[in-house]
C-alpha cells in the first residue's frame, strides 16, 4: 500500500495522541491494580500485578469504610438539591420571560448577580448554624440549590424566550389553565436545557466538597467526596483499601459517563458557554 | 408571579443574606467565642489581613495558580482539539479519554496523585529504576515543587474539558476558508495563524474567563493534596479563609472571602473587555 503524505499524518496523530494517553491511563491503572494488592505489595506503587487478586480488599472497604453510607447521602442530596434546581428554576425562567414587564427585568437581574457572585461560605455556615440545621441534609441540600439556581432560571429564561408565545395562546384557547400550559405545554419543549440544567448541577454538587466540609464535616450524613477523605485519613498506610474505596466511587461514576457521555459533554460546554 | 417566589426564596437566604451579613461582619471582630456579639472595628480586619504575609503568599499564589493554568490549559486544551478534531477511525476513544478526568471529585484526583507524587510514590519508584534515585523526594512535601504539581494536576484534570470548548469553535469554522486558503498556496502553519487562531477568538473569550474564575476559586484540590502546605507554601485565598474559619476567626474568614469575590468580579470584567474586543466577525 502507498503511504500518501495525509496517510503518514494520521499515523503521526495517532501516535503523539497514544502517548498522550498514557498519562491519563497510568493513574487508572495504578488504581485498579493497586485495588487487587495486598498492604505490602500496595505500599510500593508500581504498575506489576498483583500476585494474587485480593478481593478481600473491596469486601473490607464495603464492611468498615462508609462509602455505601456515602453513595446513600450523596444520592439523597444530589437528587434533593437537582429536584429544587430544575422545578424552581423552571418555573422562575417561564415567569421571567413570558412577563416582559419591570418586575420580571427585575427578577432578572437579580439572579443575573448571583452569576458574578461567589458563595460567602463563612456567613452561610453562621446561617445554618443559627437556623439549628447544621449537619443536617437540608442545609447542604439548599445551600447547593441556591448556588445553582441563577445559572438555571436565567438558562431556563433564555430558552423559553425562544419558543413563540402564539403557543401558549393556542393553548389557552383549547382551555388550558396557565398550570397546564407550564407542565403539560412549555416543560416538555424546554428538555434539551433541562437535560443541559441537570446534567451541570447533578455532576457540581456529587462532587462538591467545600459545602459539605464546611456545614457537615465529620456528620454521619456527609457526602462521598468527603467520605473518601475521612476513609484516607484512617487508613493513609493502607493503600489497598485507599485504592479499592476509589474504585468503588469512581467506577459508577465512569460507568454513567461511558452511557450519557454526549449528553454531559453537551451540556458541560454549553454550560461554560452560557456561564 | 407567585411562581417565582419559591426559587427566589431559596436564592435569597441561602445565597444573598449571606453575601450581604458577610458585608457587615467583615468590618467586625466576630469570632467563635463572641458569635453573639461581634463588635465594629472599621478596616481592622482588612488591614490586618494585607500585613499578614501568609495572606500575601496565598494571594500571590492564587494569583499564580490562576494565571499558570489558565495558560497550560489553554495550550494543552488547543494542541489536544487540534489533534482530535482530525478525522481518523477511533479519535472519539480520545476524546472521551481525555475528558474522563473532569467529571470526577477532586478529592479522588486528590488521592490518586498522592500515590504518584509521595516519598515511596510511582514517580520516584519509577526514578529508582531508570537510576536516578537521587533526584526522588517527597514531591509534595518539599517547597517549590508542591506548588508546581497542584498546577499540573489541575491541567491534568481540566485539559479535556478545555478540549471540547475548543471543538466547538474549530467545528464552526467554515471549510471554504481553508479550501481557498489551499487554492492560494498557503502553508499550514500560515493557515492555522491567519484563519484558525483568529476565529477561534470566542472560543479564547470562554476558555480564559471560565479557567481564569475557576482557578481563582480553587480549593479543593489544594486542600486534599497538601492543605496548604507545605508550611504556607502553597496556601491559597480559599484555604486561607477556611484556616481562619478553623481558628474560629469569622469575622477575618469573611473578609477574607470578600477580598476574593471582589478580586474575581474585577478580574473578569477586565479579562472580558480585552478579550471580547480582540474578538473578530466570520
Amino acid at each position: 500500500m502507498k503511504l500518501t503524505r495525509k496517510r503518514i499524518g494520521t499515523i503521526l496523530t495517532v501516535l503523539i495522541l497514544l502517548v498522550i494517553s498514557s498519562v491519563y491511563i497510568v493513574p487508572i491503572l495504578m488504581m485498579v491494580l493497586g485495588s487487587f494488592k495486598t498492604q505490602g505489595e500496595a505500599l510500593h506503587m508500581d504498575l506489576t500485578l498483583p500476585a494474587q487478586l485480593q478481593f478481600e480488599n473491596y469486601q473490607h472497604v464495603i464492611e468498615t469504610g462508609g462509602i455505601l453510607r456515602g453513595y446513600t447521602n450523596s444520592l439523597i442530596i444530589t437528587v434533593s438539591a437537582v429536584a429544587i434546581i430544575i422545578i424552581f428554576g423552571s418555573m422562575t425562567g417561564i415567569i421571567i420571560s413570558r412577563r416582559g414587564d419591570r418586575k420580571g427585568r427585575g427578577l432578572y437581574y437579580y439572579f443575573v448577580f448571583g452569576l458574578t457572585a461567589t458563595m460567602q461560605i463563612v456567613t452561610t455556615y453562621a446561617l445554618i448554624l443559627k437556623l439549628g440545621l447544621y449537619g443536617t441534609y437540608i442545609s447542604v441540600i439548599f445551600v447547593l440549590a441556591a448556588i445553582n439556581l441563577p445559572f438555571a432560571v436565567i438558562t431556563f429564561s433564555s430558552y423559553v424566550k425562544g419558543i413563540p408565545r402564539e403557543i401558549d395562546e393556542a393553548a389557552i384557547m383549547d382551555g388550558c389553565n396557565s398550570f397546564q400550559l407550564i407542565f403539560k405545554v412549555l416543560l416538555p419543549i424546554m428538555k434539551p436545557i433541562t437535560i443541559t440544567n441537570l446534567i451541570i448541577a447533578a455532576i457540581g454538587i456529587w462532587n462538591n466538597f467545600q459545602v459539605p466540609l464546611y456545614l457537615m464535616s465529620s456528620s454521619e450524613r456527609t457526602t462521598i467526596p468527603m467520605m473518601i477523605f475521612n476513609f484516607y485519613g484512617l487508613y493513609s498506610r493502607d493503600w489497598n483499601y485507599v485504592f479499592a474505596a476509589l474504585v468503588i466511587t469512581v467506577l459508577p461514576v465512569v460507568i454513567l459517563y461511558l452511557c450519557l457521555q454526549k449528553h454531559i459533554v453537551e451540556g458541560m460546554t454549553s454550560g461554560a458557554v452560557k456561564g | 408571579m407567585w411562581l417565582g417566589i419559591p426559587a427566589g426564596l431559596v436564592y435569597t437566604i441561602f445565597f444573598i443574606l449571606p453575601i450581604v451579613t458577610a458585608l457587615f461582619y467583615s468590618f467586625t471582630d466576630w469570632n467563635m467565642d463572641r458569635f453573639d456579639s461581634p463588635k465594629f472595628v472599621g478596616m481592622n480586619n482588612i488591614i490586618n489581613l494585607f500585613q499578614d504575609e501568609i495572606f500575601l503568599r496565598s494571594l500571590w499564589n492564587t494569583v499564580l495558580f490562576a494565571f499558570s493554568t489558565t495558560i497550560l490549559k489553554t495550550v494543552v486544551g488547543l494542541v489536544l482539539a487540534l489533534l482530535v478534531v482530525k478525522k481518523f477511525r477511533g479519535n472519539s476513544i480520545f476524546r472521551t479519554l481525555f475528558y474522563l478526568p473532569c467529571i470526577l471529585s477532586c478529592m479522588i484526583v486528590g488521592l490518586l496523585f498522592t500515590g504518584i507524587l509521595k516519598q515511596d510514590g510511582l514517580i520516584n519508584n519509577f526514578l529508582t529504576v531508570i537510576g536516578q534515585a537521587d533526584l526522588a523526594r517527597d514531591w509534595l512535601g518539599s517547597y517549590g515543587t508542591a506548588m508546581f504539581w497542584i498546577i499540573i494536576i489541575e491541567v491534568w484534570m481540566w485539559a479535556g474539558f478545555t478540549m471540547f470548548l475548543f471543538i466547538s469553535g474549530l467545528q464552526a469554522i467554515p471549510r471554504e476558508y481553508y479550501e481557498s486558503a489551499e487554492i492560494d498556496g498557503a502553508s499550514s502553519w500560515k493557515r492555522f495563524t491567519k484563519i484558525t487562531l483568529p476565529l477561534l477568538a470566542p472560543s479564547f473569550t470562554v476558555v480564559v474567563t471560565f479557567n481564569i474564575t475557576g482557578g481563582l476559586k480553587v480549593f479543593d484540590l489544594v486542600y486534599s493534596l497538601t492543605g496548604g502546605g507545605p508550611g504556607f507554601d502553597t496556601q491559597v485565598l480559599s484555604t486561607y479563609t477556611y484556616r481562619a474559619f478553623g481558628m474560629g476567626l469569622l469575622g477575618k474568614s469573611s473578609a477574607s472571602a470578600l477580598i476574593l469575590s471582589i478580586f474575581i468580579v474585577g478580574v473578569t470584567f477586565v479579562l472580558n473587555k480585552f478579550l471580547r474586543s480582540r474578538e473578530v466577525d466570520v
